[in-house]
Formats: structure tokens, sequence, C-alpha cells
């Protein structure tokens, strides 16, 4: 028995002594984002540093979470245990404002100010239910990237301005060799080209999609994507098995569309541009994240300072430098943006951009849409009533 | 006739292991170049040069070292709780007729069946509640030694059950007639006797708790510096691009504690007689 | 007589009553043994089951950890849910279990008679086939990943279009329902061969070489007596690794989400990762648990088919 309780004990003893390895800090906040390489470092090695160096009480600590961040968000909110703060994708906000684990950021003194200082499109995406529950840290779009050297085979010098215009060369010029790439079938992949072509999701209040997904303009929408990819002009990488925009875009692809984290090279002639117009407007998508402050926070206060701070001129302009697009006004207008042959092009894009429906099922709402285009474009599933009997799923989901 | 069917059997078997080994091939050669986000057309097969630039980036620009170390002891210790407490029990289960025996083994048995991680958040919310910090054990390592321990507790009794209950009888009562006790009878008989199950144990217990990524993820995961392997290397993939040469380096390295402890107790898996107590299904 | 058999029955109600007051005096000196075990499978296994047959009759909200009784909703929601995402997903468990499992048997015990015949280079193809069991799912997903890439990058693509020529097009493997399916069987099956071969070997150890030796004399050939001898003589051990296969079956997860995440359309889904994607990606936490509760039942299902097909059909496999 003694021996028992003594190896006991001893192992009891190894299990505390881990334990006690986690030491409290007195005022530290917690930050959770998903930077990338790129941005990571700027992060840690800049940007707390300053803040950590311009609020003496406060420390920071950012973890970077990777592909299931989401997965780990609902955890933490199940469990109760979450960060202070954190970065989260502009799709996500209203779900999680919705689960009850942020809070109402408009409650907090100081919100107006910085209500007035950010863009107005990306802020919207934080408002649920009368209410705004972050302010949007970074906004981002897609352009198109293209290929100059390619382009030069089809007969162009510059980017095309028009989407006809690409079409037609495509089809004289390089017949069956596809030269537009898609990734997938999901809203992020698909929605540039679908509005481009004439498509509408719902309506202005995304309220309903009966209506509109299968209107008229949405069916002849993607008709024209089904032309083009039957023409060979317009590959869709899932449904093709076609090489990857980030390889294909190297020496086969004249064009594809991505946000700023894209391969460019300027001496490959790799460059973004507007995507081009199709009956004489352009179109894309809007992405980015949000910084949000979580309900079961203790430390609320020092969490929206660094909030606050997050939306400095100082650190948006830092954050640039590593292609993160700011959403302050006046940043936008600054002449780091404006000089800068990317970010001018990112900028005008914004113009055109739309955003995917802002519910807090909208991941359901994706799925639905990815089911939809699957029956589509791999299965052959008839266009108006596929776009029927999933717009009426989407209608349910919306009055949810 | 008999040359023919040699070189058959040689045939087939070599054609075998390399069906085996090219993906650890195909991630060996990949784990020398550097593809900035994209990926070779055509694929490398055998490597376009020798560098050790992706080995040298996780081992001194990412968490690689600290996350290796947390691996490291996170798995022995697992192993060395399971292996004691799994006895404990199997051998109250083999030789103590007790009252409710038979049915607290069936409930043992029953929840094998259950899927996993279907129990995360419940036991997420005890490990929170034990102990005086905030987040109680989470975040911590023990936290999650004591979770693979508990999760694994079920299986692994079962397991050297079957073995300690086939062992012969008589050396017990010699003990017996000596006037000492269960415990006695544990330690000086039973141990030694079932030491080969329990080395069996003890690595498969080593080999699943180094590969596990899901509670380590949930438990570990919100600090950095807790963090195992499996979810170092995971987040090692970009949220639009992934540098593959690292995520290979990195799994390469993981893996070689594991190959070298199958290379060295490999014949105690064979040896063992892993089938006569455990087939008792 | 009738004293008699009365004597004897209270002998019999007495000695019974021995052995209980004799198994209740039991209690005590296994207590030490028992309780740790018991107290950490209450903990981590016994109360999340009890606390997910609760949530799985009940609308769970996470953040304010409110339960609302909800009955059968979650389950009616899954069975009458669009696409069948439900049953697709069990087809796709009974079908991992019946493609993998056969072959995870038959290299498993070829493989560990062929290497059990080896001297010298036991241990290196030992290690080769073993290599994959002991690689961590996440890696060996990845590469998988890697390897069946939809385009010219994928290695299986370039091996087979390009260098073999057995293809007239590059394949998106992990973007078609049933490449899809094959890739995540061709995962289960190389990584589940080794640990069948290690438990053949294991078998193999307790079948005496006389009976090959008296065999031998007999006139039989190697053929012969892998069938007549090894096969039969390793049933238990067939029984034991056809179990755990395909209850582990049920089991597969974490390669579904690295490759395919269930699409297209679910076709690819598997319980597992149904339920993570329920719980996790659409806050769905009745439905998950509902999932797992089907889940269980299946698995119990299951293991009482194979005892009564495969134990009254061989006799006693132990």
């Amino acid at each position: 028995m003694k021996k028992l309780f003594a190896l006991l004990l001893a192992l009891a003893l190894t299990l505390g002594a881990c334990t006690v390895a986690v030491a409290e800090e007195p005022v530290t906040i917690t930050f959770w984002h998903t930077y990338g390489d790129a941005e990571t470092p700027v992060i840690n090695d800049v940007i707390i540093p300053m803040f950590e160096a311009a609020n003496p009480g406060i420390k920071v600590e950012a973890i970077r979470q990777s592909g299931d961040f989401n997965q780990m968000l609902v955890t933490a909110l199940g469990t109760g245990m979450v960060p202070d703060v954190a970065r989260v994708d502009i799709t996500k906000t209203s779900a999680y404002a919705k689960l009850g684990g942020i809070v109402a950021m408009d409650e907090i003194e100081g919100f107006a100010a910085l209500k007035d200082a950010v863009l107005e499109g990306p802020l919207s995406t934080n408002l649920w239910n009368g209410h705004y529950y972050g302010l949007p840290l970074n906004t981002n779009c897609k352009a198109a990237v293209v290929n100059l050297n390619v382009l030069k085979t089809l007969g162009f010098d510059a980017a095309p301005a028009t989407m006809e215009e690409f079409v037609a060369a495509c089809k004289e010029k390089a017949a069956g060799q596809y030269k537009l790439n898609v990734s997938g079938l999901g809203d992020w992949d698909l929605f540039p080209y679908f509005w481009l072509f004439g498509g509408v999701v719902t309506d202005e209040g995304f309220t309903k999609a009966s209506g509109y997904m299968d209107s008229a303009e949405s069916v002849a929408a993607i008709n024209t994507m089904l032309q083009l990819h039957q023409d060979g002009v317009f590959t869709i990488r899932d449904v093709d098995g076609t090489a990857d925009a980030w390889a294909g875009i190297n020496d086969e692809y004249a064009m594809f569309f991505e946000g700023p984290w894209a391969p460019f090279n300027e001496e490959n002639g790799i460059v973004p541009a507007l995507i081009p117009t199709w009956n004489g407007k352009s179109a894309s998508v809007v992405g980015g994240e949000n910084i949000v402050i979580f309900s079961g926070s203790q430390k609320q206060e020092a969490a929206f300072q660094f909030v606050q701070f997050m939306l400095s001129e100082e650190v948006q302009l830092e954050l640039l430098k590593v292609g993160v697009i700011p959403t302050l006004k006046a940043c936008v207008d600054s002449e780091a943006v404006q000089a800068d042959p990317k970010w001018s092009v990112y900028m005008k894009q914004l113009e055109s951009t739309q955003s995917r429906i802002p519910t807090p099922q909208a991941s359901t709402v994706e799925q639905l849409w990815q089911d939809a285009m699957t029956e589509i474009f791999i299965e052959g599933a008839d266009v108006q009533s596929t776009l029927t009997s999933y717009a009426a799923e989407i209608d349910a989901e919306l009055a949810k | 006739m008999k040359t023919l069917g040699k070189t058959l059997f040689w045939l087939v078997l070599i054609v075998s292991v390399i069906v085996f080994i090219l993906p650890f091939w195909f991630m060996l050669c990949n784990s020398f170049e550097e593809f900035s986000y994209v990926l070779p057309i055509p694929p490398h097969l055998v490597p376009s040069r020798i560098s050790f630039a992706a080995y040298e980036h996780v081992l001194s620009q990412s968490d690689l070292p600290r996350a290796a170390y947390n691996s490291v002891v996170i798995t022995l210790l697992t192993a060395c709780f399971t292996v004691l407490i799994a006895s404990l029990s199997a051998y109250g289960f083999a030789r103590i007729d007790f009252l409710g025996r038979e049915v607290l083994f069936r409930i043992y048995l029953f929840t094998l069946m259950l899927p996993g991680f279907l129990g995360i958040i419940p036991q997420f919310l005890v490990l929170q509640g034990i102990g005086t910090a905030k987040n109680g054990l989470i975040g911590t390592k023990a936290g999650l030694i004591l979770l693979y321990v508990g999760a694994g507790i079920c299986g692994n009794t079962f397991f050297l059950r079957g073995h300690m209950a086939a062992l012969p009888k008589e050396l017990e009562e010699a003990v017996k007639i000596d006037g000492g006790g269960h415990m006695t009878t544990f330690f000086r008989v039973m141990l030694p006797l079932a030491l080969p199950s329990i080395g069996t144990l003890a690595i498969f217990c080593l080999q699943g708790t180094w590969e596990e990524f899901f509670s380590a993820k949930v438990i570990l995961g919100a600090v950095a510096n807790q963090i195992t392997l499996p979810v170092m290397i995971q987040s090692l993939k970009g949220a639009h691009a992934t540098r593959w040469e690292w995520i290979f380096s990195a799994s390469i390295l993981a893996q070689i504690p594991m190959i070298l402890l199958f290379a060295v107790f490999q014949k105690r898996f064979v040896v063992s007689g892993l089938s006569d107590g455990s087939v008792k299904a | 007589m009738i004293p008699a058999s009365f004597d004897q029955q209270a002998a019999l109600k007495n000695e019974k009553r021995l052995r209980l007051r004799q198994r209740t005096r039991n209690l005590l000196p296994a207590a030490p043994f028992v309780l740790p075990g018991l107290i950490l499978a209450c903990v981590f296994v016994v109360y999340p089951m009890l606390f997910n047959i609760r949530i799985s009759f009940s609308d769970y909200q996470i953040v304010q950890r409110t339960m609302t009784w909800v009955g059968l909703d979650n389950y009616v929601a899954l069975f009458t849910e669009r696409g069948d995402r439900l049953l697709l997903a069990i087809r796709n468990n009974f079908l991992y279990a019946f493609v993998t499992t056969p072959f995870i048997m038959l290299f498993g015990l070829i493989f560990a008679v062929m290497v059990n015949s080896l001297k010298r280079s036991q241990l290196f193809f030992r290690t080769c086939f073993y290599l994959p069991v002991i690689t961590s799912w996440v890696i060996v997903g990845n590469v998988f990943a890697y390897m069946f890439n939809a385009g010219g990058a994928g290695l299986v693509n370039y091996l087979l279009k390009d260098v073999l020529g057995l293809l007239p097009a590059y394949v998106p493997w992990l973007n078609r329902t049933w490449t899809a399916n094959l890739v995540i069987w061709l995962l289960g099956i190389w990584k589940n061969i080794g640990w069948a071969m290690v438990i053949y070997l294991a078998g193999l150890q307790g079948i005496s070489n006389d009976l090959y030796e008296a065999s031998m004399l007999d006139g039989a050939s190697r053929v012969q007596q892998f069938w007549r001898i090894t096969v039969p003589l390793l049933k238990s051990t067939t029984f034991y690794v056809l179990v755990n296969m395909v209850i582990g079956s049920f089991g597969v997860f974490i390669q579904v989400m690295m490759l395919t995440s269930g699409n297209p359309r679910g076709t690819t889904s598997v319980l597992q990762y149904l339920l993570y994607d329920k719980s996790f990606n659409l806050f769905q936490f009745g439905q998950g648990a509902a999932i797992g509760m089907i889940t269980a039942l299946l698995v119990l299902l299951t293991t009482v088919v194979l005892n009564q097909v495969f134990h009254t059909e061989g006799g006693k496999a132990e």
C-alpha cells in the first residue's frame, strides 16, 4: 500500500508542477487572430510592442489560430473560456452575435467616434438586430490577377477593360485552352462571376432569395458561366481538375480573381487589374475581418482600448505595408494608398463590390449555395428549377 | 518452379513496399524544395535539390521545438498514468470477485463504442472546474494528460484485463498463503508477469497520444506555448495558401521519434502475444 | 424427496447468500484497484455521455448554457433534411467498412505471412509496412490531399496520365463523389494494413512449426499450407481484426475533414464529420449530439450482428 501511495504522490506532484507553470499577469488581454505568415511578425514585433509602450498597464497576448479558427471560437464560447478580443471573418460576426458570444460594441463609450471614422460598407457587416457588434478592422475584395505575357498572346497589351473583348479574344486565339480560372463553387469564388454576369442573390435587405436568385437575370448569369465553361474559356478547378490558379497564372491562365494576398510578381508580368466589365459594369465580392469583444471577457475596458489602438491610423498604415487594406476613411485617401499601383486597383475595385448575405445562418446559406452549384455544374441539373428550389431553402434560413 | 516462386515473392514484397513508402518518399523529396505557395508541375519524385532551408525554418522560426517538448512531456506522462491506473483496475476486474463487477465491466465495454470527441464540451467543462486557477486545467499539460488517461481508461482496462485473467492462479495463491494481500500480489506477481502486455499497452498509448489532434487542439489550442506537434503542424497551413515544404519538413521531424520507438520496441509488439488476451472481444 | 430437495434449495440459497456476502466484502480490497479508473471513467466518459443524451433532445444554446427540451425534433430534423446528409453519411460509413475491412485483412495476412518467412530483412519490411500506422492522421491527410491534387500538380494524376498514359485527362479526385470516396478508402486501407499485419504476426507465433513440417511431409505446397493451416488457425485473430476494423469504421473523421469536407453535397461525408460540421460550423449542437447517439446505436447493432454471425458460425472465437 505504502509503495502505491508514494508512487501516486510522486505522480500527483509531477502533475502539480505542470499546472503551476501557468502564472497569471495583472492585466493581460488575449487577442486571437488568423493573420498570415507575412502579417504575424508585424503584429508580434511592431504593433503589440507599440501598444504596450503606449498602455503600460496592459499586456497583449496575441495567438495565431489556424484553419479551424471557427471551431476554436465555438468551443471557447461553449465553455466561457474566450479570448478578450478577436479578429473574426465578416461573414461570421452576426452568427457569434446571435449566439450571444460577443458584446454590442455600440454600447461602449467611444464607439461613436470610431464608427464615424470607418468605411460604411465594411461597418455594416457588424450590424445585427439593431446593434453594432464590432468594428471593421480590415477589408478586402477580389480584383483581377492577370498575366500580361499570356494576355499578349491573346492580343492585349494591358489588362482587358471588358469581359466581352476578353472572351472574344480567348475564343479566337486560344480556343479550348482555359484562360480564366476559378477554384471552386462556393460563394466567395463564384459570386463575383454571378454578379458580373448580372445575377442577383437576394433583395437589398437580405430577407428573400426567391424571385432574386431564381430570376431571369440570375438564370442568364449561370447560363453565361456554363456557356463560357463549355466554350473552353472559363474553368472551375474543382469541376475540371485543372491547375490551381496560383500555379497556373504563371504560364497557363490569363486571369483569375483574388484578394490582395495574390502571388503578384512584376517580373513575370503578374499584376493586379480591375475585374473587366460585362455589360459595362464590374463586380466583385467583399471580404475582410472585424474586431470584436467577447461577452465572457472580464477585461472589456482594456480590450476596447486595444480596439481603438488597432483602428488608429498608425497601425492601419503599418499593416498596409504587408498587404492589409485599411478601413479608416482617413487611410483610404492617404498618399500611401493612392500612390501604390496595387492599392489603387483594390480601392477602385471596392467601389463595385457587394457583400455575401450577412446572416447568422451564413454557413448554412453558403452550404446551400454550394449544393445548388454542385447540382448545376457537376451533375448537370436544370438551372431554373434548381435555383428556384434552393432559393426557397435560403428563404427559410433567412427567416430564422 | 522454385526460383519462379521466389522471384514472384520478392517482386510482390518489393512492389508493396514501394507503394507503402511512396507517400513518405514524396513528403521527403518535397521537404527540400522551395515552393513559395505554389505546387510544382509536374510534381517532384526526385528532389531537384538537397536543401535544409525548410527544416531550418521550422526549427528556428516556428513553434516546433516548443511543441516537440510539449508533446514529449504529455506523451510520456500520459503513458505512465495510463499504465499505472489501467493495470490497477485491470487487476481489480480480473482477480477480485467484487459485487457489481460484471455490470461495471459491461458499462466499460459499452462506452468503447461511443464516438470519442462527442463529449468534448462536457469534458472541457470538467477540466475547467478542476483546480484553483481561473480556467482550471484548460490550457495546461496536466489537463490534457488527465483527459487522455480518463478517456482511454475503459479500453485500456479491457485490454489488460484479458491478459491478466489469462495468467495462472498458482503464484497468486502462494502469496496468499504467505499472508500477502492484493497489493503484494499485484506488485510482486502480476506486474512482472503481465509486463509484456503492459509494454504493448504503453507503446500503443505513446503512439496514440503522440498523434492525437482534436482534444489537443481544443484543450491547449488557446495557449500558444502549450500546443503539441500535430496542432502546430496544422497551424502551418495558411489562411490563403500554404508553404508545403514547411508542413512536410515539420511532419518528418515529428515522425522520427515514433519511427525510432517502433524500430527499438518492435519485437515487443509481436512477441508479447497481442492476440491472446485481447481477442476476448 | 420433498424435504431433501428443500434442503438442497436451502443449501443453494445459503451458498448464494454466502457468495453475495463474500462479494460485498470484496468491495473494500477492490476499491484501491478499481476506484481510480472508475472515477476517471465517470468524469471523462460516462458524465459526458449522459450530458450528450440530454443535449440530443434539447435546443442547446452553448453561450447561455440553456437547454430547452424539444423532444425528437433534432432527430426529425436530421432525417428530413434536404439532401439526406445523414443517410449519405450512414451509407458512407457502411461502405467504408465493407470496402476497407476485407482489403486490410487480406493484405495484413499476406504481408504477415510473407514477412514472417523472412530471416534477415524482417525488421526492415515490418517497419515499412507499419510506418503508416504510426504516422499522424494529420500528416497522412496532408500528404494524400497533395498527392490527389486535382490538377497536374497531383502526383497520382501525373503518374497515371503523364507517365503511364492510363488516363486521357487529369481527374479531380477529391471533387467527385466516387473518386473522393475511393481516396478516403485507400487512405484507410493504406493506414491500417500495418496494424492488421502486426496482429497477424502475433497470431502466427502461436502456430506450432510441427504442423507445417508434418504437412510438408504430406507433400502440401506453400499455398495449400496457407489455406489449410494458417487461415483456419488464425480464425480468432481474424475475428479480432474484423471487429476492430468494422467498429473503427464508425470513427472515420480526420481523413474526411482534411480531404473533402464531405463535398460534393455531403456525398463523401461520414457520421463523425457530420457531427463535427453540425456542431462546430452550423452551431446545431442538439443535432450533433443526436448524430452521436445514432452512431452509438449503429455500432451497438453492428457489434451484435458480428457476434451473432461469426461466433455461432465459427464456434467460440476465444
